[in-house]
């Protein structure tokens, strides 16, 4: 394998988009009087949020490895978005905490598209 | 395959969307309510007074008939609430707060209430450790003269009485400040709206000899809001305004009734002359939905620290010091307020940081005078609070307090049931210890009949200052969990648990509780 870089960044973010898509079934779930979905929403967040570092990190080495940017400014404004969303969800502010954790999602997805759709290397002859 | 777009194209695209997302949260951030309030409000159709005018009043204390036994009679009344104005009410005793009965730990009280009102009625002793007889179930009615009984909901259990009904109340409990009110079935919210309800104060040898603040210097505050119609009377959003026969109310006001008058003691804003002394406040939440979080300030904008000494079920271990205390419905607290710092000719404001415009201002405090002040707040208050632990809880329920579906339409579930007299929801044994876990869709404050409970957690974290003590009542914030532990000793019987949101209990979000 020649660029590890880009591998283990489509692995964090796939991991990612995984345990970000948890956050609102245990939300459901606890919404239902299920007390335990609290524990397990709570217990997602902090790995949710544990991963958007991890991804970072991965990104940071992505830009150095292979001159490529855009991995790390989207991935530095789903981290802010995360870090937001924690603290919007300890302190019960539900009009933030919901939208925002919807459009968290959604561009994790749309992370999760780029990142497996082409490759992140620059090609020989050139930038795109 | 390169990337298939420009560099022009995925700035595009990343814009747009962005711009989606910012418009999404601003969005939510302008429609949203912030702070977050449960119901809607009822705008009085008539000016209203400045605030600070009218002298608090304080309810009269009920003289009782022979050793131990009170009457009450409910009957209609009315009384000028706003200045120049005739309010039609439903009272106690022909007075809207009705009479306080003043009571003592452990010396047993029976009160004859004779209803003389149009409709069925139900009187509960919120707070009070009561048989089941007495508890004032909700199909328990006591129905007006020529009144035949036609109730909706068929309860085979229920004990109908007319014209009289004789409650007696133990009183074997801490002293606490409690409050009677009417629990009839369907119709609890619109009758504690036109006036039924009064306090009730349990005291005992323990708490008058600590020296707390007594006397003229010991003030319960009522607090409740309402609307006013053009005619003066009090504006309510029922389905049936004769409140017989259909319940519920219309549906912008499902998540509750909110008025745009604060009243304290039935008065709209009050204002209360004090010396520069300490004041022992004993402060209840009648509001049927509204949630209020109370500091005092002075007029230059400083805080005056609310120190808490009792909850809804009586005293704490220790005072806790606030600067914002919030307080929903049907909860109680008792705070020392001490006015020495303040100059003589200045006013503190009791306000409600959960309030907008004119709900934002409570009452008010003129400080006139210096006076010598021998009461005192001990840094021990009691030691006879229940220690329940986990370990020693039998059983663990969970219940979600949330919107749903009832025989009447659109309403409120607990466990995504609607409250049905015939049906036991929790049937548990005399002496048993247990652990509830309770979730809230919007703000729900749950109530417990019979027993007072501890709150263990609130959100999966330690409670919060305003927690502790013994409760019968917690507020349940949108989106929150609460924890709490209870033994379930004093009587056999039916009991209830219900949202004390008045609005959500009429609509459904109640439950029962059988004890055997």
């Amino acid at each position: 394998m020649r660029r590890p870089s880009e591998w283990v960044f489509r692995g964090v973010v796939s991991a990612h988009v995984v345990a970000a898509v948890g956050q609102p079934v245990f939300a459901g779930v606890y919404l239902t009087g299920d007390f335990d979905g609290l524990r397990w929403h709570a217990v997602g967040a902090d790995v949710v949020t544990s991963i958007g570092l991890l991804q970072l990190v991965a990104a940071i080495a992505v830009w150095a490895r292979l001159r490529r940017a855009w991995p790390f400014l989207t991935t530095s404004a789903v981290v802010v978005a995360e870090t937001a969303q924690y603290f919007a969800g300890l302190n019960g502010a539900l009009w933030l905490h919901v939208p925002l954790g919807v459009m968290t999602i959604a561009a994790l997805v749309v992370q999760f598209i780029a990142v497996w759709r082409n490759p992140l290397a620059r090609t020989e002859n050139g930038h795109a | 395959m390169r990337e298939g777009m420009s560099r022009r194209r995925v700035l595009g695209i990343g814009g747009a969307l962005g711009l989606v997302a910012a418009t999404g949260l601003s969005t939510a951030a302008a429609l949203a309510r912030r702070p977050s309030m449960t119901g809607a409000v009822l705008r009085s159709a008539v000016p209203l007074p400045p605030p600070f005018q009218a002298p608090l009043p304080i309810p009269a204390v009920l003289e009782p008939v022979g050793d131990g036994r009170y009457e009450i009679t409910q009957r209609e009344a009315v009384a000028e609430i706003l200045p120049g104005l005739k309010t039609p009410l439903w009272t106690y005793e022909g007075t809207f707060p009705g009479p306080t009965i003043e009571s003592r730990r452990g010396r047993p009280i029976t009160v004859t209430h004779r209803n003389e009102l149009p409709v069925p009625t139900v009187v509960h002793l919120h707070g009070g450790r009561t048989p089941a007889s007495s508890d004032g179930y909700p199909t328990d009615l006591v129905l007006p003269h020529g009144h035949t009984a036609s109730h909706a909901m068929h309860d085979p259990r229920a004990v109908v009485t007319t014209l009289t009904r004789d409650y007696t109340f133990p009183l074997d409990q801490r002293p606490a400040l409690l409050w009677y009110h009417d629990h009839r079935m369907d119709f609890t919210a619109p009758a504690i709206w036109r006036g039924l309800a009064g306090l009730h104060v349990v005291r005992d040898d323990d708490e008058d000899d600590l020296g707390l603040p007594a006397g003229d210097r010991e003030l319960p505050l009522m607090i409740c809001d309402r609307a006013f119609a053009a005619d003066g009377g009090l504006a309510y959003p029922a389905l049936d305004p004769a409140l017989r026969e259909r319940p519920g109310v219309h549906a912008a006001y499902l998540g509750g009734v909110l008025g745009d008058v604060i009243l304290v003691n039935g008065a709209p804003w009050p204002v209360h002359e004090v010396d520069a002394a300490r004041y022992r406040l004993r402060v209840l939440n009648a509001s049927n939905a509204r949630h209020y979080e109370l500091a005092a300030v002075t007029d230059d904008g400083r805080p005056v620290p609310l120190v808490q000494i009792g909850a809804d079920q009586g005293l704490l271990a220790a005072p806790v010091p606030h600067h914002r205390l919030p307080i929903a419905p049907a909860e109680r607290y008792d705070v020392v307020i001490d006015f020495s710092q303040v100059r003589p000719g200045e006013r503190v404001r009791l306000i409600n940081h959960l309030g907008a415009d004119r709900t934002r201002d409570v009452m008010a405090f003129h400080v006139t005078r210096r006076a010598p002040d021998d009461s005192r707040v001990p840094d021990v208050l009691s030691t006879d609070l229940p220690t329940w632990r986990r370990s020693e809880a039998t059983t663990v329920r969970d219940f979600s307090f949330r919107a749903g579906h009832t025989p009447h339409g659109r309403g409120w579930v607990i466990g995504g049931l609607p409250f049905d007299p015939t049906r036991t929801d929790v049937a548990t044994t005399l002496g048993a210890t247990e652990v509830w876990r309770l979730i809230a869709d919007v703000h729900h404050p749950v109530h417990l009949h019979l027993v007072g409970f501890r709150v263990l957690s609130r959100g999966g974290r330690p409670p919060l200052p305003h927690d502790a003590g013994l409760k019968d009542t917690v507020s349940l914030r949108p989106g929150e969990a609460v924890e709490i532990i209870t033994r379930f000793d004093g009587y056999r019987g039916r009991y209830l648990f219900h949202c004390h949101n008045a609005e959500h209990e009429d609509m459904g979000m109640m439950a029962n509780l059988e004890i055997t």
